[in-house]
């Protein structure tokens, strides 16, 4: 039996992890929900997650430096980031320091899956989650 | 002689026909911003389906988005009908409020659910949505009033054709878009049609009398591709019964408005080549029987002071068969 995907999802709108987390469950990660950037930061210090979810735009600390201390920390998880804001300084300045690809919202949660997918294949754990639709999670 | 003095001087050598040209412009600009409204709609529309995941931010983004946009409708219409100006601000500005209370009431309860949380209830994100929805274009009444509703109020000031001015307020612009043809020197070309070339014309007019075949514009030529065979005698026909339609027109663009007095009609198209820009609107009176006009298609919406009919995002050959269909039914 294959190892799950560990992955943290970090978004400070509620309903981003409410409905992510059943979508990625399916595809047999096992996904730990913050909304709070700091409680998400701590648990990172604890653990090494295979792949870290972080939304760019939080109150008291964003998804660049999430990503950062993440790379600080774990230099193997695979870091991606929510935006809905199409910045391109922002994008620019994440792809530079580092990180493995980028989800605008709105988006299907079967998009960030594709993303995550990609990310175990270059962890060298990848997943097949062909038999997924794209249904609405609820 | 002062600047303003100077200014005065080349504004009166100014020919209406440019103000004609200009308005006419103005009027694209007016359905590009409300087709920009009916994009918000759809991608509302779409993402409250269920499938997609957002937050707050969009809803948010959304409404202000199309508080944005209403607001350049309503500016547009002010340029071309400004004594429309102050009761469309005041409309205006409830549709403001009504867009704050949506952003700061968080959802009001009243829509079905479509997102259930895992106690099933409706996720507050997507009841704002589906309230925002509602507000768009949910049943319209004087105290809820929609924006889609507010859309066409717009129209039909732009048109001149609201519940104060109606067909009298129609037929006096016509009368005065006649005059102003005629006393500009726009010769009346075959077909029994004005012609204006929109960018050309608005610069000088030329000396010479044109044929349709003068004008290279790509709409113009669909709509008459089915009925320009026709013999010079047919053709003398038609200017002996007069001259019932002016076109305004430019390499992809048509503006055709009858000046008949019993029959309203506009027809506004783009015809690019680019899909996701071309479209044909449409606004005629409630006599005309679109059915048989129209081709399979086109979105129509009655009201109680004449029809809107609409297609977006078509492709070249649907605007050439549309406008050949079209030009069949109105100038054979």
């Amino acid at each position: 039996m294959t190892k799950s995907l560990e992955v943290l999802l970090l978004d400070d709108e509620p309903i981003v992890g409410r409905r992510l987390k059943p979508a990625l469950d399916k595809i047999g990660c096992r996904v730990e929900v913050f909304e709070n950037p700091k409680e998400a930061v701590a648990r990172i210090d604890q653990k090494e997650f295979d792949i870290v979810v972080t939304d760019i735009r939080m109150e008291e600390m964003d998804g660049i430096q999430v990503l950062e201390h993440v790379q600080k920390k774990w230099p193997r998880t695979k870091v991606i980031i929510i935006t809905g804001y199409a910045k391109m300084d922002l994008a620019r300045e994440a792809m530079g320091k580092g990180v493995f690809d980028f989800i605008a919202k709105p988006f299907r949660p079967d998009d960030l899956r594709r993303i995550i997918a990609n990310a175990a294949e270059a962890l060298g754990a990848p997943i097949d989650f062909s038999s997924i639709n794209d249904e609405p999670v609820e | 002689m002062t600047i303003l003095e100077k200014l005065k001087k080349i504004s009166h050598k100014e020919p209406g026909i440019r103000h004609f040209c200009i308005q006419t412009i103005r009027f694209k600009k007016f359905l590009e911003n409300a087709r920009g409204l009916l994009d918000l709609f759809d991608d509302g529309s779409e993402k409250v389906l269920g499938e997609y995941i957002f937050d707050r931010h969009y809803v948010v983004s959304l409404i202000d988005s199309v508080v944005e946009r209403l607001g350049m409708m309503v500016y547009d219409a002010c340029v071309l009908v400004p004594k429309s100006g102050e009761g469309l601000y005041a409309a205006y500005d409830e549709h403001k409020f009504t867009a704050g209370n949506l952003i700061n009431a968080n959802g009001s309860g009243k829509s079905g659910s479509i997102a259930l949380d895992t106690s099933g209830s409706l996720e507050p994100e997507y009841q704002l949505l589906s309230d925002v929805l509602q507000w768009f274009n949910g049943k319209d009444t004087p105290d809820e009033p929609t924006v889609m509703g507010f859309m066409k109020q717009i129209f039909l000031s732009v048109i001149q054709f609201d519940a104060i001015g109606g067909l009298e307020a129609m037929d006096v612009v016509k009368t005065r878009t006649r005059a102003l043809l005629g006393n500009s020197g726009v010769a009346a070309s075959d077909m029994g049609i004005y012609l204006v070339d929109l960018w050309k014309d608005a610069q000088a007019l030329p000396k010479e009398k044109r044929s349709i075949n003068d004008f290279n514009s790509i709409p113009l030529k669909h709509l008459l591709m089915d009925i320009s065979g026709i013999d010079a005698k047919d053709r003398l026909n038609r200017m002996n019964k007069g001259i019932n339609w002016v076109a305004a027109v430019s390499e992809y663009q048509l503006s055709l408005n009858s000046l008949k007095p019993d029959f309203q009609f506009r027809l506004e198209t783009l015809a690019s080549g680019y899909e996701q820009s071309d479209f044909i609107f449409i606004f005629a009176d409630k006599s005309a029987i679109l059915d048989k006009i129209l081709p399979a298609g086109f979105h129509i919406e009655s009201t109680d002071y004449g029809q809107f009919a609409w297609n977006l995002d078509m492709s070249a050959k649907n605007i050439e068969d549309s406008l050949m269909i079209i030009g069949r039914s109105l100038l054979s």
